[in-house]
């Protein structure tokens, strides 16, 4: 996108059915994946609709998915569009950070999943997998979202805040941690400082989740010479260009951060792994294959050996384009932008659909179909289950090594099978991350 | 066969992947600001060392590096 130079440029076109007062935002609350491909399909590349008075661009097709993702910070704004995020993670951390701290702290964020991290993670999801699955018995039903979400969030707290705070885990901790994910509602984009009871009881949260993180850094500085080897241990070392740590408030609120990209997204993806697995037996079978020649061959769930099992791989990749967890990306418009001879003017928000990126028939034909063997689209901007461009989601190789570790420990030892009918298995777009509808339920037994 | 080593360094955010499997041809540098990213130090390497640049390549979690092969 280049900045807008003259005067002939047009306006985006106006998506129909807007009501006065909400513009669309009834029709985007029943089903907004839906009503986003409703805009595109009625008004193209660019599709403008009115959120009860934040005028919002939808780019669709890889071109425009592209300028999204390649245009500058300073031009298309994450931080203004994600404010709603800042009393979660905390003053001055990340979205409410000035650019180059932003740019620092998530700089330290990546610097925790990188190789040799990545390495210690892999043991720690394999150890988590392990002790879940040991309680299984022969047979049994369960709600695998319910499941995921406890296991996801117990590898989450043991790579990021280690092995003693993850066994201590109390339900303090969750109760707090739910508290923060319910002032993450809808309203809190329209303004997340209204006086609601959510959103003290977030603030509340945020606080005393300060203080229990504070207490392990305390103790940590106090035991110098051990070595952790989680995500909380490269936090407390990163540092500015001054040479200066981050505060505890910043180390806090990377924490955060770090497990609302990485929780429900992982977890929503498993609970539909689960399910694709029950629903398509045959794709099943070649995955299983893979997976018994890896422990054929004497094989362990290390990094190496999950990052070659690719059909797991185009499993999992095959789930996400179906059900891609953050259904919408956006961005606030800070500087006027012009894309292919339209003009989109400052104080507007842009926003792309993952979710309908992944039904465009142009690259994905029979788009609800589940298709192990799919082609890939030959432009990296069709398929973007975790964005792209400079800001891509930095955890996508975490997530896909999680999901395979889960999946390649389940597949050899059990078998699934739907509770319920097949068509009753749809996608629930209530919160902020697109999951299973409840229940979500499945039959397991144990293979011969 | 000669091999060519890219790197798209608007994908790079520097997780290093390159540097494990093959040090003699990637490096990461870190930057004032922003990720530390990816250089590469030999942009057509040896091919004693083909197995270890494609590792690489396919490893990378934001598939930034291409080798081509003439």
């Amino acid at each position: 996108m280049s900045e807008a130079a003259t005067a002939d440029l047009k306006a985006p076109p106006k998506v129909s059915g807007e009501k006065p007062g909400v513009g669309h935002m009834e029709e985007f609350g029943v089903n907004f994946a839906r009503f986003l491909m409703r805009c595109n399909a009625e008004c193209g590349e660019l599709a403008e609709y009115n959120m009860g008075g934040q005028q919002t661009v939808l780019m669709s097709g890889p071109d425009a998915q592209e300028a999204f993702f390649k245009t500058l910070d300073s031009k298309l704004s994450r931080a203004a569009a994600y404010q709603a995020m800042v009393p979660v993670f905390g003053e001055g951390v990340i979205f409410d950070a000035p650019p180059d701290r932003m740019k620092t702290q998530l700089k330290i964020q990546v610097d925790a999943l990188r190789y040799q991290n990545m390495k210690a993670y892999a043991s720690v999801i394999a150890q988590e997998v392990q002790d879940w699955v040991a309680e299984w018995g022969d047979e049994g039903e369960m709600d695998f979202l319910d499941e995921f979400i406890q296991l996801t969030l117990n590898t989450a707290c043991h790579c990021l805040l280690g092995a003693d705070f993850r066994y201590k885990m109390t339900d303090e901790f969750k109760s707090l941690y739910h508290d923060l994910e319910r002032g993450l509602q809808a309203i809190a984009f329209v303004d997340p400082y209204l006086q609601q009871p959510i959103f003290e009881a977030r603030d509340k949260a945020r606080a005393r989740l300060q203080e229990l993180i504070s207490g392990i850094i305390a103790e940590r500085r106090a035991n110098k010479d051990t070595v952790y080897g989680d995500a909380l241990e490269t936090f407390m070392s990163g540092t500015y260009a001054d040479g200066s740590y981050l505060s505890d408030n910043e180390v806090t609120g990377l924490v955060i951060a770090t497990m609302f990209a990485g929780h429900h997204t992982s977890s929503g993806t498993a609970a539909w792994t689960a399910v694709e697995l029950a629903r398509n037996p045959k794709a099943t079978e070649e995955v299983l294959a893979e997976v018994n020649a890896l422990y054929a061959n004497g094989g362990e769930l290390t990094m190496e050996t999950l990052r070659d099992l690719p059909l797991l791989e185009r499993f999992i990749e095959e789930v996400l384009r179906i059900h891609p967890p953050l259904v919408l990306l956006m961005r606030r418009v800070i500087e006027d932008v012009e894309y292919k001879g339209t003009l989109i003017e400052a104080g507007k928000t842009v926003a792309i659909s993952t979710y309908g990126s992944h039904r465009n028939t142009d690259y994905f034909p029979d788009p609800e179909v589940f298709d192990l063997h799919r082609a890939k689209p030959d432009t990296l901007w069709a398929y973007i289950p975790f964005g792209g461009g400079p800001h891509k989601c930095a955890g996508n190789a975490f997530a896909l090594m999680q999901l395979k570790s889960i999946f390649a420990a389940l597949l050899p030892r059990y078998e699934f099978e739907l509770v319920d009918p097949p068509q009753s298995y749809v996608d629930d777009l209530s919160a902020m991350v697109l999951k299973p509808g409840s229940p979500c339920r499945l039959r397991y037994r144990r293979r011969k | 066969m000669p091999l060519t080593v890219k790197v798209d360094l608007e994908l790079c955010q520097g997780h290093s992947v390159c540097l494990s499997e093959c040090p003699a041809v990637f490096d990461v540098v870190e930057h004032d600001d922003g990720y530390p990213q990816v250089v590469v130090l030999q942009e057509t390497p040896d091919d004693a060392l083909r197995d270890q640049v494609l590792a690489a390549a396919r490893y990378c979690p934001n598939h930034v590096i291409t080798v081509v092969e003439d």
